[in-house]
């Protein structure tokens, strides 16, 4: 396209950036580069103006693998067939963008249908992958990017070789490519597997200087009023990097690598504990292309160090996501506080701290990021006031004020474990989405092609059944393709993939779940089933109910780090109103369901199910049960209620009288761990 | 066109605001777009669709589903023609070109990606052995205004489609089996009721500039609006004829103003209140600095001025930075960032 691009020269900051750039142009083994920060901070103009600057490559004419002239071992099937003595030509290395919209078939290639029926052989359409073939693979968003695209890549990634199996084409070719990524980490992580196979990774985010983002900002008004002439201004710039990366090119190869350097290395990934070995090789590759670049002819231990932090970054096991977020930090203590903590605790224990005193922490947690409404709470050992509590738990009748210890206190999130299995049962009405939680059949041109059908989505077509279906006819068909194919004939692929659903937590906020570290262990299931589903690619949604009413915490969305920030966040205190919280649920669910009507949200609902205060004139008890029985009338949604009721001498068993009114699954919260490994669905069934 | 009466932009009561960014949207499009977010009921969607009454008129390569520039994208067309099969004309002159409205192309929030990015006809390829593309509706929205109804209820497949384009200016289709791709910068126009959800930051950021909509409170104008809606309702030709000359007026103002906008200067002082502004309320990346100038250039064109003054820069704050504000995960956008500078200002 004709669209002028920014130069990479004129680039104000993200030095980390430009130089990660130049590495891997520099030297390929690196293994690419992975983008991660905010928006609007030039990740996709710097990729698209490397492309510029990289040197011509030489290939063998008109050959669709861009094979290396006198490389006999790239041969493909096609080269094969051709002459001996092939041209050479020269061209530019190309920038290849993987849209997120990318089929299977356009990624790794496929069957060419309109020329397999014209020559009646099965020739091969080149996908992506081929055309990125020593050249850059850029995908802008990397962590949208669906799942079985992204095992494609990475295998090509992994093997240098892409290697096509399908629809009767049995192709591989050479697909060495720099991956370039860039991604929000705000969108979702990365599956730590694909994280790894990035060489480098920089983050970026905008200059806070403000001679700087003036500077910026008047180059960019430049650019945008006439691209050509500030392309030009930058001319001998742009010229000198594209020198340079030549120029490292040729040097890489005479660097060495002294022993002692590597030695270096190894103790370097060890101590930031990484994953594997592939960080040392990076590392020492990023070291060695360092040295090029600076024109060096031996890696010093300055290289390995200004390399490590980029190789490094994304590799170190706390980096792993998601991690638990860590426990919510006590309440600042005022200055003349702040010297024991010993004393802390036990003034916080015994009185509520005085009103104005409470005024400035507040601010305080403001500018550090907490929701104002969390401010006010105090750090609350499980263990404390117990007994109190207890009593307040049965003394349901008891008029509004609970004992003032309960009043929002912050618990922190109990030991998180690996969960069972939760799906629901397999989908048969199309859907569309992402993730990888149920089975479903999908309305999408995308996920695993399971059979053939007369009816399917618009275009999708299966080519063989589609043959088979016209074989019959070919003789008594007229035509000049070598298949002649009616409109009747065309099968359509039905594809079939697991996708996430929603997952709405429900979750009892009152004051009876402050007692014996409930909240705590709630909590911690909660965030075992966020990580779940982390990896499922759920959405999820969190609403909490206490005092009067309930609260959408969350509304539905991708982000599970939100939710579980927001998980530590939640307060404890005040009453049940279990009603509003079920009926929270629900419209939430129906909300969902009307933008996704083949959705399959999973209502979980974590409770002691001591509603105690009512919507209207009904017992809080009946009318929860009265509401949860009126909700199974959305056959869509799956209901899930964990008990938090420890077993003991007293029970009331009220959270499973709601399960029976909901018609749902019913455990206690250990009963969710994955060591009892029965399938939840199953047992259901 | 003999479709039903729309709404004359300019008898719409109130809503300064949102009229104000639709308006330099249309001076401006590098502005990429305006999000509006409201209740409903709040005349986003008329005003939205209004917006054809007033569009200036541009000249385009004669084509059922491309808008191609007669002078810079003759290449492009070159390009489309072989990929779509059809005969292309062999010289820049001998071009069909002719003069039409910008258009406002509606994106349904059931729309599958097939429709919105083009896809290759597969019955016609097999029968007929050979390649035929349907251009979707990011080819139609090219150089016009692409509008997106309840944004925030799009699917997500969508949703990246359409982000990728107005990113890139381009949209490129890679899927079963052909690689095609066309210029399409559009101005991407959203509305949307955030009680129904929150957009995606990514997305968000993508749009220049963000208003907030409410019922108008006073009583006289919303009498006004009463007595407007009921005169349009009982003859809309006539009522949209009444209102023919103030359209004109503003279509010519927009022009002028977009002759203008290259010539429009902004001082290096005032560069420096854009980028305090930014690090005041504090906001991600770059891209607010550089709207913020943009509109305010905009604004100075659009009231025939020359010169970007302070205020163009405070009224282009409160258009392009509430929706960039860093904030806390459910956090409102702000109504006033004003208002947000100030108190940052204090803290």
């Amino acid at each position: 396209m004709i669209t002028p691009l920014y130069p990479l020269a004129a680039l104000i900051g993200q030095e980390e950036l430009q130089l990660a750039l130049l590495l891997n142009a520099v030297n390929p083994a690196i293994g690419g580069l992975l983008i991660r920060g905010e928006k609007g901070t030039a990740k996709s103009t710097a990729v698209r103006a490397l492309a510029e600057l990289l040197p011509e490559i030489e290939v063998v004419s008109g050959c669709r693998f861009s094979r290396r002239p006198a490389r006999r071992d790239e041969l493909c099937l096609e080269c094969r067939g051709c002459d001996d003595e092939p041209g050479i030509s020269r061209r530019a290395a190309r920038l290849v963008n993987l849209p997120l919209n990318a089929t299977e078939d356009r990624v790794a290639g496929g069957i060419d249908f309109p020329a397999s029926l014209k020559r009646g052989r099965a020739i091969l359409q080149t996908g992506l992958l081929a055309e990125a073939h020593r050249g850059i693979l850029y995908i802008d968003e990397v962590n949208l990017l669906d799942d079985h695209i992204t095992d494609l890549i990475l295998n090509a990634a992994a093997s240098g070789r892409n290697i096509i199996e399908r629809e009767g084409i049995s192709v591989s070719h050479p697909a060495r490519f720099i991956l370039i990524g860039t991604m929000n980490p705000e969108e979702g992580e990365l599956r730590p597997q694909l994280l790894d196979r990035f060489g480098l990774c920089v983050k970026v985010r905008g200059c806070d200087e403000l001679e700087r983002r003036v500077a910026l900002l008047t180059r960019r008004e430049k650019f945008d009023r006439d691209p050509l002439k500030f392309r030009a201004a930058f001319q001998t710039e742009s010229d000198d990097l594209r020198r340079r990366i030549k120029a490292g090119r040729r040097q890489l190869r005479k660097v060495r690598m002294p022993p002692a350097q590597r030695i270096f290395i190894g103790e370097l990934c060890a101590a930031n504990n990484v994953a594997g070995h592939r960080a040392d090789l990076m590392l020492e590759q990023t070291a060695l292309a360092l040295a090029a670049l600076q024109g060096e002819s031996e890696v010093r231990t300055e290289h390995i160090r200004r390399a490590a932090p980029m190789v490094l970054r994304h590799r170190q096991r706390e980096a792993q996501p998601p991690q638990p977020p860590q426990p919510p930090q006590p309440p600042m203590p005022e200055p003349p506080l702040k010297n024991n903590n010993q004393q802390d605790e036990e003034k916080s224990e015994n009185q509520e701290p005085p009103k104005e005193d409470g005024q400035e922490p507040r601010e305080a947690q403001q500018s550090t990021g907490r929701p104002p409404d969390s401010a006010s709470e105090e750090e609350h050992s499980a263990a404390e006031g117990q007994e109190e509590q207890a009593e307040a738990e049965l003394d349901d009748s008891e008029p509004n004020q609970p004992p003032p210890g309960l009043e929002d206190s912050v618990f922190e999130i109990g030991a998180s474990f690996r969960v069972k299995k939760i799906t629901t049962a397999r989908n048969r009405t199309a859907r569309r989405g992402s993730g990888r939680r149920s089975r479903s059949i999908v309305s999408l041109k995308q996920g695993r092609y399971s059979r053939a059908g007369r009816h399917g989505l618009q275009g999708d077509i299966a080519m063989d059944a589609t043959i088979r279906a016209a074989a019959p006819y070919q003789k008594s068909r007229s035509g000049n393709l070598a298949v002649k194919l009616d409109p009747q004939d065309f099968r359509y692929k039905i594809r079939e993939k697991r996708l996430g659903n929603l997952l709405l937590f429900l979750i009892d906020a009152s004051g009876s779940m402050g007692v014996r570290g409930r909240m705590a262990a709630s909590k911690g299931a909660v965030m075992s089933l966020l990580l779940d589903a982390y990896q499922k690619r759920d959405k999820v949604s969190m609403i909490s109910f206490r005092r009067a009413d309930a609260k959408v915490n969350l509304p539905v969305t991708n982000s599970v780090e939100m939710a579980g920030k927001l998980l530590a966040e939640i307060p404890v205190g005040g009453r049940t109103p279990l009603s509003a919280g079920l009926i929270k649920g629900y419209e939430q669910t129906r909300n969902f369901l009307s933008r996704e009507p083949t959705g399959r949200p999973i209502v979980i609902i974590l409770t002691d199910g001591k509603a105690n205060v009512s919507l209207g004139s009904a017992k809080p008890v009946d009318e929860m049960l009265k509401i949860a029985a009126a909700m199974t009338a959305e056959k869509r949604a799956k209901y899930i209620v964990v008990d938090t009721e420890e077993e003991g001498l007293v029970t009331f068993d009220l959270a499973s009288r709601l399960a029976e009114a909901l018609e749902a699954d019913y455990f206690k919260i250990k009963d969710i761990k994955a060591e009892d490994l029965v399938n939840i669905v199953r047992k259901k069934q | 066109m003999n479709k039903k009466p729309i709404y004359p932009f300019t008898a719409i009561v109130g809503q300064e605001k949102m009229k104000l960014a639709l308006i330099l949207n249309i001076i401006t499009p590098g502005l990429s777009g305006v999000l509006i977010r409201g209740e409903k009921g709040t005349a986003k969607s008329t005003a939205v669709r209004a917006l054809a009454e007033i569009l200036p008129v541009i000249k385009v390569i004669e084509d059922p589903s491309f808008q191609l520039d007669p002078e810079c994208e003759y290449d492009n067309y070159v390009e489309i023609c072989r990929a779509l099969n059809r005969t292309e004309s062999e010289s820049p002159a001998k071009l069909k070109v002719k003069e039409r409205k910008v258009q406002v192309v509606e994106l349904p929030v059931g729309a599958t990606e097939d429709r919105v990015v083009g896809t290759l006809d597969m019955e016609y390829a097999l029968q007929k052995g050979g390649k035929r593309v349907e251009p979707g509706l990011l080819a139609q929205a090219h150089r016009g205004i692409l509008y997106v109804d309840e944004v925030n209820l799009l699917d997500d497949h969508v949703v990246d489609v359409l982000l990728d384009a107005a990113a890139m200016g381009v949209n490129t289709i890679e899927r079963e089996g052909i690689s095609f791709s066309h210029p399409a910068r559009f101005t991407l126009v959203g509305t949307m009721n955030p009680e129904e959800g929150e957009l995606r930051p990514q997305l968000l950021d993508r749009f220049g500039l963000c208003v907030n909509v409410q019922g108008i409170g006073s009583i006289e104008e919303r009498v006004a609006i009463m007595k407007q809606r009921i005169l349009f309702d009982e003859n809309p030709a006539g009522f949209s004829k009444k209102w023919r000359q103030q359209s004109a007026e503003l279509t010519a103002r927009i022009t002028r103003a977009k002759e203008m906008y290259n010539k429009v200067e902004t001082s290096e002082e005032l560069l420096f209140e854009i980028a305090r502004a930014c690090l005041e309320v504090g906001v991600d990346g770059h891209r607010g600095d550089i709207v913020i100038l943009k509109t305010a250039k905009t604004l100075a064109a659009y009231h025939g001025r020359t010169e970007v003054g302070l205020t163009d820069i405070n009224e282009a704050v409160e258009l392009a930075l509430p929706h960039r504000v860093r904030r806390q995960p459910l956090m409102e956008i702000t109504d006033s960032v004003e208002s947000l500078r100030a108190k940052n200002r204090a803290a």
